[in-house]
């Protein structure tokens, strides 16, 4: 009788040892993250990191490099960038590129995030524009500035004001890959069933609100969505600045000016169209507008250049696609629009050959072929001016004219600390601060001045924290 | 007093001296019971120190700092974050949507689960089936009945709109509506919820004593009665026990806001939960999360506990 309850507790204690140790290994794992060294553990991470790249399952072939890419490129945009990752591996046996998708840019910055002090995170990331201020203070990253000096990398045959988004105190710190601008997408069938001239789109605000009460009467009303990307367009296209200290740029933004004239003018136009039922408002995701857009329910939308090929692709016949600039405010003359999409960026914490290679897939992607694939592929334009030249391209314009619009839009645009681009690090948070301050002007529950002034003050409030906990 | 009481030889202390020096044997068998005991406990006390406790001092530490992009301390704020928290119109507004969403979900999910309970407690042929169907919307996840749902309210492709049009009645904007968006969720949270309620509420009603009916009908009493008289106050231990549960899991209600509608429209469906959620690990600000995250413990603290002491009295156990 004896042994046996001995021999029980033995083994109740050996799994006890063993679930404490299994406890303890994962404390272990926490402490680690929540540690505070980034150089030192780079360093360490270096063995480990590419120890089991070649070790995982889907390692790269003996002698080559693998580089882990995330992205947020879904739908036909996936195809797209799955397509030039292809040709990039099959073009050298140097560096293979594993492409993983996350997700929408918020959700794979998230992720970036809660991976950033472990070894999981990628080598290479697509960061969206309004990411850019994050990235650099996170201190996570390795700017492209330095390998573009370690080899004297020609910059002169990309175009500038897309370079020079990317450029903060005069350094390159990432490098843009899709790039894009909205434009007005509208229904040229529409426009001659409510009598108006389908080659002339509307310009200015006034214009298109004309447009949309006689189109609305024919039952296909305007549409855009609630998106605070078009905010800080409408903001650019009118040369007024986003936050205070040149953008954000001369040094770190301060104050929120979204509730400075540009918007409320912007705000009142666009209230004006929902409350003359000359537009309708369907919520905040793009992909909505788009659809109803598509099935010739709305008349005129705004939508990114990223969308053009997915939108000229799904009308198909059923009517001619028309695109135009952006509106801007009668009398307005200054402004353009703010390159948008997003840039790759290096991350520091994986081995220096591994950041080699991602720069070495960075030029790839930046090459004048890839970029024309990629921009008739996609609607997003290329980044070097040399893709033009490039005879698919050429082919792809005369087949669709719609393609010119964002490129000559991105031309017009008059460089300035406005088209420039905004820089802050709540710039996400700020953009939906701002969705919602739509969404309470449209629906009434607040005056345009006081939803505006709310947010400009809510926005202060959050660049005050943030930059409470940035030290420069 | 004290002193004295110190100083004195404490009997207390004498008798238990010459109670260990008896029971010197027992006593150490039931040392090494105890211990036994408590090694017994110690995975559970050791995965409850490191996922709840733990976390719940680190929240409260974590909420007097400011954190920095990546999420590390960066400043010491003492009480800012509460402070700044107490005058911010976002907090209050979420409180207050918080609050409906309770009222809207709680009172109407009992009430659908109780009917389906009382329907499905019927001896009628096929309820078997029904009870199956009843207890479906337990089985779906949030997120997979959110994106059902998100196709239903869908503004232009969306069923429930196209049966609007066949009325000839104009559409709904369900979601993108700030008038809607919060209601349109309840209808969808109390669906998800049924399931639950109407398994627990059956198990209820079948947990009554078939003579309780019996007798009911040899006095004379019609089903509507014999409800209100006798199955409520015999189901009062188990609609309570659904209260507490559903008042705390609409408190906590999460995945439907951040699929559905992510707070929006102009902050008409974000809840509390859904604020914490964006605070911490979207602005990664740990420090105002956890300050809030701490301010919505003491909230259901403080409700379950007046619920216990005032509602409980009502509460019938047999």
């Amino acid at each position: 009788m004896k042994p046996k309850p001995f021999k029980l507790k033995r083994s109740f204690l050996l799994i006890t040892i063993l679930l404490l140790s299994m406890l303890a290994s994962a404390c272990g794992g926490a402490g680690g993250n929540s540690g505070t060294g980034t150089g030192g553990e780079a360093s360490a991470s270096n063995a480990a990191g590419s120890g089991s790249a070649k070790s995982g399952g889907n390692a790269a072939p003996a002698g080559k490099t693998k580089v882990v890419w995330w992205h947020s490129m879904g739908g036909e945009l996936g195809t797209a960038a799955d397509q030039l990752v292809a040709d990039f591996n099959a073009s050298q046996d140097k560096v293979e590129v594993e492409a993983i998708f996350q997700g929408t840019y918020d959700e794979s910055l998230n992720k970036m995030k809660a991976s950033m002090d472990s070894k999981s995170g990628p080598s290479l990331i697509q960061v969206y524009e309004i990411g850019s201020r994050f990235m650099i203070d996170s201190g996570a990253i390795t700017p492209v500035q330095q390998f573009i000096d370690a080899e004297n990398y020609d910059l002169s045959h990309l175009e500038e004001n897309i370079m020079n988004y990317y450029t903060f105190d005069g350094k390159q710190y990432s490098m843009p890959f899709n790039t894009s601008n909205p434009i007005l997408y509208y229904n040229k069938d529409l426009f001659k069933a409510a009598g108006l001239d389908p080659d002339k789109a509307p310009a200015t605000y006034e214009e298109l609100k004309k447009a949309a009460e006689a189109l609305s009467k024919n039952g296909a009303p305007a549409s855009f969505a609630i998106y605070g990307w078009f905010m800080e367009q409408f903001f650019a296209n009118q040369g007024a600045e986003y936050v205070d200290n040149g953008n954000g740029r001369s040094a770190a933004a301060t104050q929120s000016l979204v509730n400075e004239e540009a918007g409320v003018k912007t705000l009142e136009w666009w209230k004006s169209l929902i409350d003359s039922q000359a537009a309708i408002n369907l919520g905040r995701k793009t992909d909505d507008t788009k659809k109803a857009f598509v099935a010739g329910q709305v008349s005129m939308t705004l939508d990114s250049t990223a969308g053009l090929r997915g939108i000229v692709d799904s009308v198909g016949d059923k009517f001619e696609v028309g695109t135009a600039f952006l509106p801007k405010p009668d009398g307005s003359s200054d402004g353009g629009v703010i390159i948008g999409g997003a840039s790759l960026w290096v991350l520091n914490n994986k081995p220096e050959e591994e950041q080699q290679a991602a720069w070495e897939f960075i030029k790839f992607l930046a090459e004048p072929q890839t970029q024309a694939k990629w921009h008739i592929a996609t609607g997003y334009f290329p980044i070097t001016k040399k893709a033009y030249d490039e005879q698919i391209v050429k082919d792809n314009l005369a087949k669709y004219p719609q393609f010119q619009t964002a490129v000559d839009q991105l031309h017009a645009s008059k460089p300035s600390l406005a088209t420039q681009g905004a820089v802050m690090g709540v710039f996400p948070e700020a953009r939906q601060i701002v969705e919602s301050a739509i969404e309470e002007a449209l629906d009434g529950s607040k005056s345009t001045k006081q939803a505006l002034d709310d947010a400009a003050k809510a926005i202060t409030d959050k660049i005050g924290n943030y930059n409470k906990t940035v030290k420069k | 007093m004290n002193t004295t009481v110190r100083n004195a030889p404490a009997p207390a202390a004498v008798a238990a001296r010459s109670y260990k020096s008896a029971h010197r044997r027992g006593l150490t068998a039931s040392l090494k019971e105890h211990a036994l005991a408590y090694l017994f406990l110690a995975p559970s006390i050791v995965i409850f120190g490191l996922f709840l406790l733990y976390p719940l001092v680190k929240s409260v530490y974590l909420s007097f700092f400011l954190t920095d992009p990546r999420g590390k301390i960066a400043a010491y704020v003492g009480l800012d974050n509460f402070r700044q928290l107490l005058g911010s119109a976002q907090f209050w507004n979420s409180l207050e949507v918080t609050g409906k969403f309770v009222l809207l979900t709680v009172p109407g999910g009992l009430a659908l689960g109780l009917i389906m309970a009382a329907l499905a407690h019927s001896r009628l042929k096929g309820m078997r089936l029904f009870q199956f169907i009843f207890s479906l919307p337990l089985a779906v996840s949030v997120s997979t009945s959110a994106v059902i749902w998100m196709m239903l309210f869908h503004p232009t492709l969306g069923m429930f709109n196209y049966f609007l049009d066949l009325a000839g009645l104009p559409a709904v904007q369900w979601l993108t509506d700030s008038r809607w968006a919060l209601i349109s969720i309840s209808v969808m949270t109390i669906w998800m919820n049924s399931g639950f309620n109407f398994i627990v509420l059956l198990s209820g009603l079948q947990g009554i004593p078939e003579d309780m009916y019996d007798s009911a009908k040899v006095d004379g009493a019609g089903s509507i009665r014999t409800f209100i008289r006798i199955i409520l106050p015999l189901l009062s231990p188990t609609l309570f026990f659904l209260l507490i549960v559903s008042v705390i899991g609409s408190f906590q209600a999460f995945g439907q806001m951040h699929i559905l509608t992510k707070g929006g429209p102009a902050g008409s469906t974000e809840v509390f939960v859904y604020s914490i959620y964006k605070e911490a690990f979207v602005n990664y600000q740990f420090g105002t999360g956890s300050a809030m995250a701490i301010i919505l413990f003491l909230l259901i603290l403080a409700l379950t506990l007046i619920q216990f002491t005032i509602l409980e009295k009502k509460v019938h156990y047999q």
